[in-house]
């Protein structure tokens, strides 16, 4: 009888769960996704290290004013990685070598390590073993700990796995990663060079102003420096980006002042129509149509190219938005203020747009 | 009376009468796929405890019969406890036993196949990459705080909730939301468009320029509802942020900000977020020569897996699934002219279940059928002068 009692209690158990009731509390990351070549047909192994895909992911960029050994080829850019780079060796040995910036909560040191440690199939290691086996390395940005890895995870390729050499540090509220990955014996002779080069990157990070926030502006793409210029008309002060913005300018008296920002994007930014409609709804307009907001988008002709602009006005404010892509990137310019200012600002954001040079 | 009710659980009678009763559900569910739509049928009749008339609207409901959930708990009650009563360890009856256990774990296969599988889909352009899969079965209302520089935290707030409750309280979010006016289904008109005696549900943004128009659930199979809500946001430490319109037909998300954080806030199919991603390459749709008639349809989709390093081109079209951290990718279908791909999504811890069951259940009858097949064979070579 209690058998019974108990199969009856488990089934009612069952019958009062609801799918889909609970609220869920999740994060998700604001990078882009990493997507590989358009056709790419190479079918990587599970454990192979860092995937090499052909084109199709914009140019490839080093980390900022560290050269890499000649020998590195570099990669194309992922969801994470601020500089990616593959060596290769005899008998078809590969190495990948990462560069990620995080923010300060990406962990302490001994979490990194055993991550890691996982990877390569290792179990993992307590904090007096870690003393033990961590090397430091002074940079102006600060010691980075260095640590040497060897492990091959069950099924691996040894010519693509069995080690790996990674640096870890933290300053100015980020956490910076570094890590080559990949078969045993390549990787130990490319050591000494990853280490000079992990230096040289903690020496260029440390002399700038601000360090690299990786994900925090993954599009903005500041390690491929894109090179413009423009005059800033009369009546317009330049202020202190966001980490979003490239530039920013304030125009107008302070009390209707008008916000013009330049936002560059690596790829096409997405559509014109999805992002004339996000401006129209950050100044309380409805959707509309990419039919009815191509009408609204009007080409505009200046030395440097063509570029796209549109004027929206809300019950409140108004915006001016002039866009073009341009290398690989897109560029965003956009005045927003009181309606009145906008009209007053207008005739200068279009000479500033026409000032543009790339 | 205790005695009686193990006689009843453990009756030969009442399997009979579970398995009657399937037979009427099945064939009125099926009846009822006619107007319903297969979604919706499946959850009166098939996913519930009763089934009820009238269904809905009238106020009043009348349970009529047993529904799915209903008949196959009793059923494998019943089995379980036929089993335990009358459980004699013989080797005669080791095929039966063996039968039986493969029944049971077929039923509980499907309880739990219903209770805890979820499917979703993911629909993909060319080129397009997605790290989500969406329910388009049901809806959320999605608060996310955009503040941090790296992470968006979003707070997902199912459709039954907002339904069921009239003030959300919850611990990620710096504000109370209150849902002023909810509508399982609807259609939004501009003010102007919407008449003159037409007003607005929201005082904020987009929605305060937008009527609400109600309208009855849907049922069509290739239609789904609309939901919208008034949510009024109300800081804890006191005031009012104003009421603001949510419905997947908006479009983009509205933006406030709150505690010194900046939120966005939107109503859309619910969300699965998965630790990797996946990019359609290519989409075939192939047709017999001459003919529309479809032949084969494939997605050549590129995985990407981060954590665990995976970077591969997958091929997934008809009976070949793409199996990846438990979760079953199908070729489900197609959009616009064949430029887009639709796979469908089924994480199911119990998929195995079916399988494992049969085989039990052909293991059992073979040996039941083989223990009596020798014993008729002696008994013949005995007869035997």
């Amino acid at each position: 009888m209690r058998r019974i009692l108990f199969f009856l209690t488990t089934v009612a158990l069952f019958a009062g769960c609801e799918k889909n009731s609970d609220i869920k509390v999740y994060r998700v990351s604001k990078a882009p996704l990493e997507e590989p070549g358009p056709d790419q047909q190479t079918a990587m192994p599970a454990n192979a290290p860092s995937p090499s895909m052909p084109g199709g992911m914009g140019t490839a960029v080093s980390a900022p004013a560290a050269p890499a050994p000649a020998n590195w080829q570099p990669q194309p850019l992922s969801q994470m990685r601020q500089a990616s780079f593959l060596v290769k060796g005899d008998n078809g040995a590969v190495a990948d070598i990462s560069f990620v910036s995080l923010g300060a909560s990406a962990g302490n040191v001994l979490e990194n390590v055993n991550r890691w440690l996982s990877q390569i199939g290792q179990p993992p290691i307590t904090d007096e073993k870690l003393n033990q086996i961590a090397q430091h390395l002074t940079t102006s940005m600060g010691d980075v700990t260095v640590v040497d890895l060897v492990g091959l995870p069950s099924g691996a390729d040894p010519a693509k796995d069995g080690r790996i050499i990674a640096g870890m540090t933290s300053a100015g509220g980020s956490t910076l990663f570094f890590k080559i990955r990949g078969n045993a014996e390549l990787t130990e002779s490319q050591k000494s060079e990853f280490i000079k080069w992990v230096a040289a990157v903690c020496n260029a990070q440390g002399g700038s102003k601000a360090p690299q926030t990786a994900s925090a502006m993954p599009s903005t793409d500041m390690g491929a420096n894109p090179q413009i210029k423009w005059q800033t008309p009369p009546g317009w002060s330049e202020v202190p980006p966001s980490s979003m913005r490239y530039a920013s300018f304030n125009a107008g008296a302070n009390d209707s002042k008008v916000d013009v920002s330049v936002v560059t994007f690596p790829g096409e930014g997405g559509s014109d129509a999805d992002n004339v409609n996000r401006w129209r709804q950050q100044i309380g307009l409805p959707p509309m149509t990419p039919a009815a907001l191509a009408t609204q988008v009007e080409p505009l002709k200046t030395d440097a190219g063509s570029f796209s602009i549109v004027d929206i006005a809300g019950p409140n404010a108004r915006t001016v938005a002039a866009w073009t892509r341009r290398d690989g990137h897109v560029w965003f310019f956009k005045a927003t203020g009181p309606s009145a200012s906008v009209e007053k600002e207008k005739t200068n954001f279009v000479k500033f747009i026409q000032s543009i040079r790339f | 009376m205790v005695g009686k009710l193990v006689d009843l659980i453990t009756s030969l009678k009442l399997t009979i009468v579970c398995l009657a009763a399937a037979m009427a559900l099945i064939f009125a569910g099926t009846l009822a796929q006619v107007h319903l739509g297969i979604h919706e049928a499946q959850q009166r009749y098939f996913q519930s405890w009763l089934v009820w008339w009238p269904p809905e609207g009238n106020g009043l409901r009348i349970p009529v019969f047993p529904g799915g959930h209903f008949i196959g708990a009793v059923l494998l009650i019943n089995l379980i406890a036929a089993h335990l009563k009358r459980f004699r360890w013989t080797w005669k009856k080791f095929g039966i036993h063996l039968t039986h256990a493969g029944l049971i774990i077929m039923l509980a296969g499907g309880l739990f196949t219903d209770l805890f599988a979820v499917e979703s889909h993911m629909r993909l352009e060319r080129g397009d990459t997605k790290n989500y899969s969406e329910d388009q079965q049901h809806m959320e209302l999605a608060v996310i705080d955009t503040t941090g520089n790296d992470l968006d935290q979003v707070t997902a707030i199912p459709e039954s909730v907002l339904r069921k409750n009239r003030t959300i309280d919850h611990w990620s979010l710096p504000f109370r939301l209150v849902v002023r006016n909810y509508y399982q289904n609807s259609r939004l008109k501009m003010l102007g468009e919407a008449g003159s005696a037409a007003k607005p549900i929201a005082n904020q943004g987009p929605g305060a320029m937008i009527a609400v128009e109600p309208l009855p659930r849907t049922t069509a199979q290739d239609e789904r509802d609309v939901p919208a809500a008034a949510i009024e946001v109300l800081p804890k430490d006191g005031g009012s942020l104003g009421t603001w319109l949510v419905s997947d037909a908006l479009g983009a998300p509205q933006t406030f900000s709150c505690g010194g954080r900046t939120w966005k806030i939107a109503m859309r199919t619910a969300r699965y977020y998965k630790p990797y991603s996946v990019t359609l390459q290519k989409f075939t749709h192939e047709k017999y020569a001459g003919t529309e008639i479809p032949k084969n349809f494939a997605s050549k989709v590129t995985l990407i897996d981060p954590e665990r390093n995976v970077n591969r081109d997958v091929l997934i079209y008809m009976n070949h699934p793409l199996r990846y951290r438990g979760e079953t990718f199908y070729q489900a279908g197609f959009q616009q002219d064949d430029r887009a791909t639709i796979l469908q999504i089924v994480h199911n811890p119990s998929f195995l279940a079916p399988y494992i069951a049969c085989i039990i259940v052909a293991a059992g009858l073979l040996w039941q059928f083989g223990y009596h097949l020798i014993g008729f064979a002696r008994q013949r070579r005995r007869a035997t002068p």
